[in-house]
């Protein structure tokens, strides 16, 4: 086997596997940076955004438009949540919101079960998509790099809305003193609506995008929300970029780490965490800690 | 004192239960006692020192184990085994606990949780002492010690799990009400003001996670010998959530509040199962209600009544 040929792909299936990650990653740290919330159901969500993406794909009978569809409706969800819910616990501890989003989780998972029933349900790739290109002499799935590309865009899209836009500025103006924001005439209360629909919305598209490699299935909520969670303890609570480094070290742990040391490769995953908790208590870029 | 005089009763008619009820309901009834000294053993850390933990099944995990292997592959006795457990359980504590304090708030609620999927994981891998996805299984209730056989039988495990419950009780009674109790209270209500007072509050928190591993561990230890096997859903983040609710529904913070949540969730869990499988979205919504609209609990409302009605 040609190793350079291996090593790419292999780097290029942990880099897929970041972009998924990211999504998940970037969605939780957005509504903790802007509510102070962690967002217990954020799995929950991802797990929903890939079971309405392929009800949507067979309604349809286009991945694109349920690609689209989707995550609309999971940020619809999501806000709808927010102003239901959510609302009246301003003022509470963080641990409320995360009891509440727990119990979520549980009506979430429940409800996707009663609507879909049990078995795993196949989602399939985009015909343009699906088949392999040769990266020297190694076959690799031309899905996977679609996904390499979608989260470098999603990432740089998210990072010039943060910084070019006025809701981008709103979102950044709120998440250092919210108070400040609503005195100078915002309605803050609409801006934290938006922005965990957002957040929601974002794990929905992870879900859609996963759905086609992982298929759509009840264990992939849970999974999700423990790895977003190590990856926002990794890059630091609330820190975009924090989202995007701590998502590719933990994506490049478990592809290489799965490979060489089968059995050791999850135990790596946390004991990152733990190195980088003693170093940095906040995370990699994290400012609290 | 209606309280207490309400707890001695309480006490009386379990210590009478086995002569009046059916095998069934006393099996139910054991394992409420195990579940409700596990809710009890997390109430320690939720409900006194507001470290809200998503991975107290680690706790019972590791007792459960634990026994299950001293009981398996030893002729320790049944007592013995689940007290060895039990420290073992709060013993790994002070590892999880020195770790987990490490961050504060949500950050630990998601480590412990995250502590807990490892041991999960590992769980699933280390075939040669959990026995994997199959688990333990043909847990035996070992006699002894002096060949003594009283536990081995149906009703007097129920007895071993009720003394073991009630020495628990007194013990975090005892905890609260003390010096530690007073300072885990102040960390609850602001811990930068008790360590300003010149405690040191993260080696209290270390403190309490290995106290309420270890009773933890010790409900596990007896679940394993109960039920007679061990698998991996003890270790699996939906029970940590499960102990969770039974706190919070029950009451957090007064110790009896969680026995009685955990007597709740089962009761309702054994009722439900009989008409749907949807005891997730059903318990999600009342956990929901809990959380919003009566954070005190049960036991909290109950008890906030009875005094209003004492003070008239």
């Amino acid at each position: 086997m040609d190793f350079a040929g291996f090593l790419i792909t292999q780097c290029l299936n942990a880099l897929s596997q970041g972009a998924l990650l990211f999504f998940l990653a970037v969605g939780l740290t957005l509504i903790f940076g802007i509510m102070r919330i962690v967002n217990f159901a954020h799995g929950a969500f991802f797990m929903l955004g890939a079971y309405v993406g392929y009800s949507a794909v067979h309604l349809t009978g286009d991945f694109w438009a349920a690609l689209i569809l989707a995550p609309l409706a999971v940020a619809a969800a999501g806000a709808a949540f927010e102003l239901g819910i959510l609302r009246r616990l301003y003022g509470r501890d963080g641990g409320a919101f995360l009891m509440v989003t727990f119990g979520l989780t549980l009506v979430l998972a429940d409800l996707i079960r009663l609507t879909w029933g049990v078995a795993a349900l196949e989602v399939p790739a985009p015909a343009s998509l699906s088949g392999v290109v040769f990266i020297l002499g190694e076959p690799f799935p031309i899905y996977r790099l679609f996904l390499v590309a979608a989260g470098g865009v999603v990432a740089f899209g998210g990072w010039q809305f943060l910084e070019r836009t006025r809701l981008g500025l709103l979102i950044r103006a709120t998440s250092q003193n919210a108070e400040m924001v609503h005195a100078l005439g915002t309605d803050i209360r609409l801006v934290r609506s938006t922005v965990f629909g957002i957040g929601c919305g974002l794990a929905g598209i992870g879900g859609v995008l996963a759905a086609p490699l992982v298929t759509a299935s009840l264990g992939m909520g849970p999974n999700a929300v423990i790895d977003t969670f190590v990856i926002v303890i990794i890059g630091g609570m609330g820190s975009f970029a924090g989202s995007v480094i701590g998502a590719l070290l933990v994506a490049f742990v478990q592809v290489f780490g799965t490979y060489y040391f089968p059995d050791l490769a999850l135990a790596f995953m946390y004991l990152i965490m733990v190195t980088v908790l003693v170093i940095r208590p906040g995370g990699l870029l994290g400012k609290e800690a | 004192m209606t309280i207490r005089l309400g707890l001695l009763a309480a006490v009386l008619l379990l210590a009478l239960a086995p002569l009046g009820l059916p095998i069934y309901a006393m099996t139910l009834l054991t394992e409420a006692l195990i579940l409700g000294l596990f809710a009890m053993s997390l109430d320690l850390m939720v409900g006194y020192t507001r470290l809200l933990s998503f991975g107290h099944a680690a706790a019972y995990g590791l007792g459960a184990y634990a026994a299950g292997n001293l009981l398996l592959h030893t002729a320790i006795p049944l007592v013995f085994a689940v007290v060895l457990a039990a420290l073992l359980s709060g013993v790994v504590a002070i590892g999880v606990g020195w770790v987990c304090t490490l961050a504060t708030g949500v950050s630990f609620s998601m480590l412990t949780l995250a502590f807990a999927q490892l041991l999960y994981a590992v769980a699933f891998k280390w075939t040669a002492v959990t026995g994997a996805s199959d688990g333990l299984a043909g847990i035996p209730r070992s006699a002894g010690p002096f060949g003594m056989t009283a536990f081995q039988g149906k009703t007097g495990f129920y007895y071993l799990v009720l003394i073991f419950l009630l020495l628990a009780f007194v013990l975090c009674r005892a905890l609260v009400n003390s010096p530690f109790g007073a300072v885990l209270r102040g960390i609850r209500e602001n811990e930068s003001k008790t360590r300003a007072l010149g405690y040191n509050t993260r080696a209290y928190k270390v403190a309490v996670v290995a106290i309420a591993y270890g009773l933890g561990g010790l409900a596990g230890a007896l679940y394993a010998p109960f039920a007679g096997f061990a698998n991996t859903e003890l270790l699996y983040w939906l029970f940590s959530g499960q102990v969770l609710i039974m706190v919070i529904v029950g009451g957090a913070g007064t110790l009896i509040g969680p026995i009685l949540g955990a007597g709740f969730f089962l009761l309702v869990q054994q009722y439900l199962s009989v008409y749907t499988d949807s005891w997730a979205l059903f318990f999600g919504l009342v956990f929901i209600a809990f959380v919003l609209f009566v954070p005190q609990g049960i036991w909290g409302l109950a008890t906030a009544r009875l005094g209003r009605a004492g003070r008239r």
